[in-house]
């Protein structure tokens, strides 16, 4: 990411929210972004997954600038090679637990689509909720299926924004030790907004964000 | 897209449906009806094609008609003819039947059939009791009598009733005659024998008598060598017409066709109604599903790929509705079956036709396209950003200048395919034209409500307040409310206005312009004799006598018209028999020349004449047209010199063609005359039948009774099918409130809460409705009476009256369904839990 800046137009005043942003990820690395609410954190991961239009500078994944891609090009990286996992989990609610993570799989027409989804439930400890829609479902075990849909194509890069936001501790517990293990065990790299100091110490990396732009980054 | 994605994507698709095809329900149910409608209208007109097709030789009465007009055939060429085929003889005439008992004084104009043992050759008759059809050519005298003559003559089987002077016994009621495609659709029949006519002395029918020989092969392998030879025998006989099944019924076709336009138009307009409803209802169901179509995003499917998803789930809802909508079709066949054949004798069948399902599908996929464009657009304002922020907006259509030029050409292409396929595409054109004005003019009457209730002129209480707030809010389902009750109303009142003029109409010409009686067939040497026995019977009646003789239009500017005017043509009844036409010095006053100059009298020798204006215009005739017309087997050419403007429908003496008097007075001829009594009790019909065995006599009331109960009957059918559009409109406006629905209970809970009675909420919701509803009604009364004044008096040439009665029952009628509609749909929000939503579940 070099010199990425945000501005939003509202009633004719630009409004900064990232200013010159430049940071790399390495391979397998984990960062935290953190920073107060309105610093600009989930505006950055948001750029990140290539779901906002950045308003200067450039960024690249692996080889490629995402940032001047159509969005059916951007869709196509962030289909095979990003997983984000949301603080409110968003399952579609209508698809059973497995239907919610076979989705991605099938969009990149995988084959035994349905056989995978099954093994990473299974590996999320929710053999036994395959059949169930999101609203038979508790939160912990929401989220539990969220990451499993995220991580299921097995992506370079995880885009978390809040995972255990809307969870207990107990949850959270669990929840950042599946996400973590499953980090380390796939050689994938997290990229994770939090205002949880205990989860944002679990990463290599520390961003911290203040006023949309980098004030630490150790 | 590849195949592969198209199968995954339908895959979700029906995934998607099934699981939520109760929140679309109402696309469904609207599209259901229209598309019903649109295959009954279908399906029926398919059933009366095949049925006019394949029972065409049934009614012709055979293989091949021969014609000789009002001549006995040269029995020579029939002998020929009998050779190679079996031939049944029918002699065809109009005349009076009447009690015998003079008290009674029944009589009945009466279309008499008189057959020989071979008829029919195709078809059954159906007949009371057993064996009386094969007894009217053993016994003579005899007559069987429709049911309709036999009900009102008080007759019983046995019972004796007179044709002419001749006594005849009633040995049966006929119900049912198959070959129904000529004269004998509508009015009193009755069948006789051929032996019992030969005896009788009618010379006095002259020109009134019709011969048919109706021809069957007994091989039909070789009927077109056998045509052939048929032919060939009457090759230098251009007296005689032959007609083929295929002109059979052509009248019926005409009207069959008409009344199919109709429907056609009714069913275009309910589909476009429910268009409107499809757009909302699917919009809503798009902002429900708004962040899984986010997630969706988010996870990599791209826009167009979603949109995919949702066009495949509107696709697979049509393909099961048409198919349902056409099946269903099949119930209805069976009842119109029942009344087509009480009416015309008809019998119809449904068949499965691929075609009909096709153009049912083909035009719910367009007004569906149509109508989601804009709404699956919507799509594109979600994004995936969203699910991080967790603010979702409310989506809103989507207009860009493909989509609108996509939607432009589908309407296009649907308006075509309704206009080209009606057999008067003008019309078509002219109704889409005015549909589509309406719903302009109804789109802007709902802006204005808005603009001019937000600018909050006057000081209303809190009810007033909720209402118009309710209607001014951005999710307001007033422009819906409006457009989709406005253009159904308005087609409502249009036809409940035109229905009703023309009923008054036809009801007040008996009184005001029509005579009392026509009478037929009065001889030369009757004439003076019937004008004193009218005197004597009522001094103050007012009598016009006019001469009449029958003549044959058998060539325009030297050709057969029949080879180029078709059976469907509107005025194809002065081309299809010999007609009457008379003579006059004088411009007849109610007969305005339109064009020409009336009689040129420096020509006596030359015949002239004066020709209907629309039959002119539609045979394609100018002035100075020769015609060829054959009167008492003699072919005369003459001259077209003017167009009049003759309006059939004040029912007095009218003709197609008047001729100029210097030279067909000493043609030999009958006269036709009207009487319109002071005291019509005066006359006695049985006592002037004795004395004038051979005229016909037909009472305008009866036959006007007859007409107007056919009237009624088309009248409200054409009523209860004209509601659809506004039983569609009512879905829409049903499901523009339940798409409100999550906005109302959040509305009503706050109501709760601040202290609100149901009485206030409910008292708002009847304010809201009274506010659209009368900006509707204004508006639909200006359209409706714009489009029936135009329709009265242009297309039926009648006088138009604002019809007080029926604009209350309609707007009464109407605006107490939608009323409680409306109160019935809100109520189910009146009372929201608290807990859900405090909890925001």
């Amino acid at each position: 990411m070099s010199n990425v800046s945000l501005n939003y137009n509202i009633d004719n005043n630009s409004i900064n929210i990232l200013k010159n942003i430049s940071f790399e990820v390495d391979y397998k690395e984990t960062i935290s972004i953190v920073g107060e609410s309105g610093s600009g954190k989930t505006s950055l991961i948001m750029l990140i997954g290539g779901l906002e239009k950045i308003s200067a500078g450039n960024i690249f994944f692996k080889d490629s600038e995402i940032s001047n891609m159509t969005e059916d090009e951007i869709s196509e990286i962030r289909r095979k090679n990003i997983g984000i996992v949301f603080q409110s989990f968003y399952l579609i609610p209508n698809y059973t637990a497995l239907e919610n993570v076979s989705l991605s799989l099938e969009i990149n027409k995988l084959d035994n689509a349905t056989k995978k989804a099954k093994e990473i439930l299974d590996r999320f400890g929710l053999s036994n909720r395959f059949n169930n829609l999101p609203s038979q479902l508790s939160g912990g075990e929401q989220q539990r299926v969220a990451i499993a849909r995220s991580v299921v194509m097995k992506p370079e890069l995880i885009l978390a924004d809040e995972p255990t936001g809307n969870l207990d501790s107990e949850n959270t517990e669990n929840i950042s030790n599946l996400l973590f293990n499953y980090i380390k065990d796939e050689n994938a790299s997290l990229i994770m907004v939090t205002h949880d100091n205990n989860l944002a110490n679990l990463t290599k990396r520390k961003i911290t964000i203040k006023d949309g732009v980098i004030s630490e980054n150790q | 897209m590849k195949i592969n994605d198209l199968s995954l994507y339908s895959k979700y698709a029906f995934r998607d449906l099934i699981r939520s095809y109760s929140k679309i329900l109402s696309i469904i149910i609207t599209l259901l009806i229209s598309l019903f409608i649109l295959s009954t209208i279908l399906t029926i007109e398919d059933s009366l094609e095949n049925e006019l097709n394949e029972n065409s030789k049934v009614l012709l009465g055979g293989d091949l008609e021969i014609d000789y007009n009002n001549r006995e055939g040269d029995r020579d060429l029939i002998k020929k003819i009998e050779n190679i085929s079996t031939v049944s003889q029918i002699v065809e005439f109009s005349t009076m039947i009447s009690t015998v008992e003079k008290k009674l004084n029944k009589t009945s104009f009466t279309r008499i059939k008189a057959i020989d043992q071979n008829y029919p050759l195709y078809g059954d008759v159906i007949f009371e009791p057993a064996g009386s059809l094969k007894k009217l050519n053993e016994i003579d005298n005899t007559i069987l009598v429709n049911e309709n003559i036999f009900k009102n003559l008080n007759l019983k089987i046995n019972d004796i009733v007179k044709v002419q002077n001749v006594k005849f016994k009633v040995i049966g009621v006929v119900k049912v005659l198959p070959d129904i495609g000529g004269a004998f659709v509508f009015g009193d029949f009755a069948l006789t024998g051929k032996n019992t006519l030969d005896k009788l002395e009618l010379n006095t029918l002259g020109s009134f008598l019709n011969y048919e020989y109706k021809i069957k092969f007994d091989d039909y392998k070789n009927k077109d060598k056998k045509i052939n030879e048929i032919k060939k025998i009457f090759k230098n006989n251009d007296k005689v017409k032959i007609r083929y099944p295929e002109n059979s019924a052509g009248g019926i076709k005409r009207i069959i066709d008409n009344f199919s336009q109709f429907l056609s138009l009714v069913s275009i307009s309910a589909m476009l109604i429910a268009g409107i409803g499809i757009a909302n209802t699917l919009l809503s169901f798009i902002n429900q599903k708004n962040s899984s179509i986010a997630v969706q995003k988010a996870i990599g499917i791209n826009s167009g790929n979603i949109k995919t998803i949702y066009y495949l789930q509107l696709l697979i809802s049509l393909i099961f509705i048409s198919l349902v909508a056409y099946g269903l079709s099949f119930l209805l066949v069976p009842v119109v079956d029942k009344y087509i054949s009480d009416g015309l004798g008809l019998n119809i069948k449904a068949s499965f036709s691929l075609t009909n399902l096709f153009i049912v599908f083909v035009v719910g996929l367009l007004v569906i396209i149509i109508f989601s464009i804009p709404t699956v657009n919507s799509i594109d304002q979600i994004k995936a950003s969203s699910l991080f922020r967790n603010v979702f907006q409310s989506l809103q259509f989507k207009y860009t200048k493909l989509s609108i030029s996509l939607s432009l050409l589908l309407l296009t292409i649907l308006v075509i395919l309704f206009a080209f396929r009606s057999s008067i595409p003008t019309y078509s054109l002219i109704y889409f034209a005015s549909f589509f004005v309406c719903l302009v003019v109804f789109f802007y009457v709902s802006q204005l409500i808005i603009l001019l209730l937000r600018k909050n002129l006057i000081k209303l209480g809190i009810s007033s307040k909720i209402a118009i707030k309710n209607i001014t809010q951005s999710k307001s389902i007033t422009p819906i409310t409006v457009m989709s009750l406005g253009l159904g109303m308005t087609l409502l009142l249009t036809l409940a206005f035109v229905g009703s003029n023309f009923k008054s109409e036809i009801a007040k010409s008996i009184p005001e312009i029509a005579p009392d009686y026509f009478f037929l067939g009065i001889q030369n040497n009757q004439k003076d004799l019937f004008k004193k026995i009218i005197n004597d019977t009522d001094k103050e009646a007012v009598t016009e006598i006019v001469p009449m003789v029958s003549a044959g239009l058998v060539k325009i500017n030297g050709i057969d018209p029949n080879t180029y005017i078709s059976n469907t043509n509107d005025s194809y009844w002065v081309i299809m028999n010999d007609r009457r036409v008379s003579w006059a010095n004088t411009i007849p006053k109610d007969n305005p020349i339109l064009e020409g100059s009336w009689w040129d009298t420096s020509q006596p020798n030359k015949l002239q004449i004066s020709l209907d204006s629309k039959v002119a215009k539609d045979f394609g005739v100018d002035i100075g047209d020769k015609f060829t017309l054959r009167i008492y087997g003699r072919e005369v050419e003459g001259e077209v010199v003017n167009f009049r403007l003759v309006n059939y429908q004040d029912l007095s003496i009218n003709f197609a063609m008047l001729l100029n008097p210097q030279f067909a007075e000493n043609i030999p001829h009958e006269y036709l005359s009207t009487i319109k009594f002071k005291n019509i009790k005066r006359f006695n019909e049985v006592n002037f039948l004795d004395k004038f065995p051979s005229v016909s006599i037909i009472k305008i009331s009866d036959y006007l009774s007859k007409v107007t109960n056919v009237l009624n009957k088309v009248f409200i059918a054409v009523s209860i099918i004209s509601a659809v559009t506004v039983i569609i409109g009512l879905v829409v406006i049903s499901s523009a409130i339940i798409v409100q629905g999550k906005i109302k209970i959040f509305q009503n809970l706050v109501f709760k809460i601040l202290g609100f009675s149901k009485k206030e909420i409910i008292m708002s919701s009847i304010i809201e409705f009274i506010i659209s509803f009368l900006s509707i009604i204004f508006f639909s009364t200006i359209f409706a009476v714009l489009a029936s004044k135009f329709i009265i008096e242009n297309i039926f040439q009648l006088k138009w009256l604002f019809e007080l009665n029926i604009f209350l029952y309609v707007t009464t009628g109407v605006g107490i369904a939608t009323l409680a509609l409306i109160v019935i749909t809100n109520f189910r929000y009146l009372s929201p839990k608290v807990y859900p939503l405090v909890r925001n579940e």
